[in-house]
């Protein structure tokens, strides 16, 4: 019991030194069961920790998320949308989440979930395509060719190992483009696999051999086939064999598949999902469709982290959820919200010091419409990369000097 | 590899002229073709060359059919409610929706309009696929190879998708137009696509309205179609969409409300007057950052990826020099020394529908087969014709190819030169969720409603995820009606409704190509089938691979001892050939 004492404590401390909002009832400490957990299992170093970075496009109606229901002026701006307090799970005196968001909640009232408030940056882009490129680049308005967790895992293995970072999309995501890595991306583990008979199975295999290229095209076209050769047997073996008692939720958006590469000891530290298709756009009669976003984002996530905790790696495991910016503060006249700027991010996991971080934006004080954002994201992100994944100088990653919130235990 | 030609537009000469350099001009300017065509562009001048693709409309196509409607539509579904409550709702307000009644009383009294509703929803999907497929076709039939391949262009560019737009006819429409206008001038283009239904509907133009403008279209209207980031403002961005306020479709055009147009003084660009929509057209048109972004991404889709901004700028100044029209700027392009460059040539990463397209036109067939499903097929490679994921269209280049899609490319050739026969099953058919089946067994069994909607929704919620509608069917229970009946009797009905498409294997002899093409050895062999299906050289390794595969399969280097067996053998080394990284490649 001592033990869960001093992690409220320190935590409470940090998290007032951190600008803390919401003074009420948000920070406990550890839940029992967890502690009892977290004390079975034994710490693991920083090189073994794995994040997983969720990403939520189309810009995810942060208001509507984290709802500041005590704030008349967020009811004013939203005389339509805006939650009533009593539909509502309430987080402590000053926030809630959504109704369908048990997970959330429950996740905040065990200490483990960070909610970073008034995230973006400075002269934001309105386009989800530029605003998502920033972030994925962790470099607005740079083009730079690489993403931020490429660059971070180049910085932690120069060396290119294999399988370092696995994306499961459809396409591969800017986020984890990286100089040395080849980004293990697959969507559905029973189609990552070569159909051939027996009989072709010896002259296809050389095919992932390497060999010399004729232009750049090609390097990346060899690196590429080498990458599937290596890891196609792999990954369906390991989602077609996990079993878990865990619900994930009605909409399985992969981090069910992270959860089957982490327990077959797939050597990835940095995993990348996301709820693609633009989901979170919600310009039009967004209510009920923007609940079910939530829900299902909220269930997925806590199941993941249940799941974690079950097979013993809730202390290697951390993550971080973002969208592209948020949306603008007052309702639309179709129902739903335009394209706004700052909104929450959140830090989820075993060792994280659960609570509100930053500054929740002002909803009077406003620039044509928005928020200021409180908080840079790359502040998020350092976080990750220097406090959780140990990156030891994180300026190459995310190019500058941006120091970590105290999500984490140094 | 530097040859000296690379940012050098001024024209090759008839020396120049090669035959892997007309297989280039065939890959890039079309969909590539088999080794006869190649030969036949070779023996041509440049000028000559080129000028059959670029100049088409002097080309027959009365070979490729207009797309056959199945007869699905009827005017009572125009206006479609946005959503399914709003449908129900409409015919609880009314008494009626999309031209059905609701019961006068009796249970269940909206049913008939919530079938009505699925009806057309499924009934639009599958003959999307349709509109896909018939398309897909044209490009591996037509004679205007350039056509096609811009039209394509302009779907990823201007990309709309019908799970948004609801409605196959609008999807065509917007083909249609690209095929029309694809070559001719941008600014034709750009004021069609503007007024386009299945664009005002996909970009809300609906909801932008005097005094509540959405700025969807002027947002993308600026930064994909046509400037890109950086050379405007959010302030243009909303001025312009107050200068489209009222614009809307009626059914199949555009529609213009006056009493919700602003026609008040906008400032866009630095320009201030009363503009609608043309007009602010006309000043984006203006701008040199339309001409060089319009320039540099047709460059970047037909040529190479890489290019210096002050290439970027000469290419702007060439389509600037033909006042916007995409022919002669295509013509001085597929003649130049750049485009023949070695930054250019066997750079290219095909997207999906054109590997499957060239691949196709390599073995000379006259469209495309009903199996492997031509949608089902691409959809796997990451590329879903009318479906683009997003208003930004596909990446291209790179960003097609995973571990995953690599291997799926390889998996596609298999089933083109050994489809799976007993396994295969007709995707228009219906791709149902099994919670469907499982409650469509119920219902024919002779439950009832209820109950058997209690036990499939236990039946398998992981087909939820497939789409949100079926995830918003799980969420909804009214007692007007029940939406999973509505679901099912919407399949159905659309299923019974849309026109069949021919399932068979593709038909081509690789024994007879391969005999034909003079090869008597098994390393000619693989030479050859090298040569009709790739544009780039194949390693050696993989090269001595795929002959000593076909010579055990063969039991003998001699072709003429095996050519009564000498099919399956063939088609195995191919699918060997085309499962390499070179595949990939133009």
């Amino acid at each position: 019991m001592a033990k869960r004492i001093l992690l409220g404590e320190i935590g409470r401390r940090d998290v007032l030194r951190a600008g803390l909002i919401g003074l009420g009832g948000g920070i406990t400490g550890f839940g029992a069961g967890s502690v009892n957990e977290a004390a079975a299992s034994t710490p693991t170093g920083v090189g073994s920790r794995v994040l997983v970075v969720v990403e939520l496009s189309g810009a995810n109606d942060g208001l509507n998320t984290i709802v500041p229901y005590t704030d008349d002026a967020y009811y004013r701006a939203r005389p339509k949308l805006g939650l009533r307090p009593e539909k509502l799970r309430k987080l402590d005196d000053q926030f809630a989440v959504q109704s369908g968001m048990a997970g959330f909640e429950r996740l905040f009232k065990d200490g483990k979930l960070a909610i970073v408030h008034g995230v973006g940056y400075d002269n934001p882009s309105f386009s989800h395509f530029t605003s998502m490129a920033y972030w994925q680049t962790g470099a607005p308005n740079s083009g730079d060719p690489y993403g931020w967790l490429g660059r971070l895992a180049d910085a932690l293995d120069p060396s290119g190992g294999d399988n370092f970072i696995v994306d499961v999309e459809t396409r591969q995501s800017l986020a984890v483009r990286a100089r040395a890595h080849v980004p293990l991306t697959f969507f559905q583990p029973d189609h990552f696999k070569r159909d051939a008979t027996y009989e072709e199975k010896a002259a296809l295999d050389q095919i992932g051999n390497r060999r010399t290229a004729r232009n750049g095209a090609e390097t990346f076209l060899f690196d590429v086939a080498a990458s599937a050769q290596r890891a196609e047997t792999h990954v369906r073996e390991a989602c077609a064999a996990y079993r878990t008692p865990v619900d994930y939720g009605l909409v399985r958006f992969g981090l069910e598949r992270v959860a089957a590469l982490i327990a077959a000891g797939f050597p990835t530290r940095i995993y990348y999902v996301s709820y693609p298709h633009n989901a979170f756009d919600t310009h039009v009669n967004q209510a009920d469709n923007h609940a079910r976003l939530l829900t299902y984002t909220s269930d997925h996530i806590a199941a993941f982290l249940a799941d974690m905790a079950r097979i013993g790696r809730g202390r290697d495991v951390s993550l971080m959820v973002f969208s592209e910016f948020g949306r603008r503060v007052a309702e639309n006249a179709n129902l739903g919200t335009d394209h706004g700027t700052a909104g929450p991010s959140f830090i989820a996991g075993q060792l994280v010091r659960g609570g509100h971080y930053g500054t929740m934006p002002s909803l009077t004080d406003l620039d044509d419409g928005n928020m200021r954002f409180t908080m840079d994201f790359r502040r998020v992100y350092a976080t990750m990369a220097a406090t959780w994944m140990g990156c030891q100088d994180t300026a190459p990653v995310l190019k500058g000097d941006w120091a970590p919130l105290p999500v984490f235990e140094g | 590899m530097t040859d000296g030609w690379e940012q050098d537009l001024s024209s090759i000469g008839p020396s120049d002229w090669t035959p892997e350099r007309a297989r280039h001009l065939l890959d890039r300017a079309g969909f590539g073709g088999p080794p006869e065509q190649i030969a036949r562009l070779a023996a041509m001048s440049p000028e000559a060359a080129v000028a059959s693709f670029v100049d088409f409309k002097a080309i027959d196509d009365s070979n490729l059919p207009a797309f056959e409607h199945s007869n699905i539509y009827d005017p009572s579904l125009t206006p479609f409610p946005p959503t399914r409550p709003a449908a129900t709702r409409l015919a609880a307000e009314t008494g009626a929706a999309m031209g059905v009644a609701a019961k006068p009383a009796g249970p269940r009294r909206l049913q008939p309009v919530a079938d009505r509703f699925f009806f057309w929803i499924r009934a639009s999907m599958l003959e999307t696929r349709r509109v896909g497929n018939w398309w897909a076709d044209r490009m591996v039939a037509t004679n205007r190879p350039l056509q096609e391949k811009l039209a394509l262009f302009w779907h990823g560019h201007f990309a709309c998708s019908e799970e948004k737009v609801r409605d196959y006819r609008k999807m065509l429409a917007q083909i249609l137009l690209f095929q029309q206008h694809g070559a001719g001038n941008f600014r034709t283009l750009l004021s069609a696509v503007a007024r386009d239904p299945a664009m005002l509907v996909y970009l809300d133009a609906g909801q932008n309205l005097k005094g509540h403008p959405n700025e969807n279209f002027g947002r993308e209207l600026m930064e994909l179609f046509t400037m890109g980031v950086g050379h405007y403002t959010e302030q243009d961005v909303r001025e312009a969409a107050r200068a489209f306020t009222g614009w809307s479709n009626k059914d199949l055009t555009l529609h213009i409300d006056d009493a919700q147009h602003d026609f008040g003084d906008k400032t866009v660009l630095g320009h201030t007057g009363p503009f609608d929509g043309q007009e602010v057209l006309d000043i984006i048109l203006a701008q040199p950052a339309t001409t060089n972004f319009i320039a540099a991404k047709l460059y970047r889709f037909l040529v190479r990826d890489d290019l210096s901004p002050q290439f970027q700028d000469r290419l702007g100044d060439l389509l600037r020099s033909s006042n916007y029209e995409i022919t002669p700027f295509l013509r001085t392009v597929f003649l130049s020394r750049d485009f023949y460059s070695s930054a250019s040539v066997g750079t290219h990463i095909k997207g999906p529908v054109e590997l499957i397209v060239s691949t196709y036109r390599r073995l000379g067939l006259g469209a495309t087969p009903g199996m492997p499903d031509f949608n089902s097929a691409s959809t796997e490679l990451g590329q879903t014709l009318l479906n683009p994921p997003t208003v930004a269209g596909w990446s291209q280049g790179r960003a097609w190819i995973t571990p995953g899609s690599l291997l799926a490319r390889g998996n596609f050739a298999r089933a083109m030169l050994l489809p799976d026969v007993i396994a295969f099953t007709d995707p228009n058919l219906g791709p149902y969720p099994s919670q469907l089946r499982a409650f469509s067994a119920r219902i024919r069994a002779g439950e009832d409603i209820a109950t058997a909607s209690k036990i499939a929704d236990g039946a398998d919620a992981a087909d939820a995820q497939r789409s949100t509608m079926a995830t918003a069917n799980l969420l909804s229970a009214h007692e007007e009606f029940n939406t999973r009946y509505a679901s099912l009797k919407g399949w159905e009905e659309a299923v019974r409704r849309v026109r069949p498409t021919l399932r068979r294997a593709a038909q081509f002899s690789l024994t007879t190509l391969v005999l034909e093409g003079g090869a008597r050895s098994t390393t000619e062999a693989v030479d050859s089938l090298v040569a009709r299906f790739l544009s780039v050289p194949l390693d050696s390794e993989t090269h001595d691979a795929a002959v000593t595969f076909l010579e055990a399969e063969l039991g003998t280097t001699d072709l003429d001892r095996a050519k009564t067996y000498l099919e399956e053998p063939l088609r195995l080394t191919a699918h060997l050939i085309m499962s390499t990284p070179q595949y990939q490649l133009a």
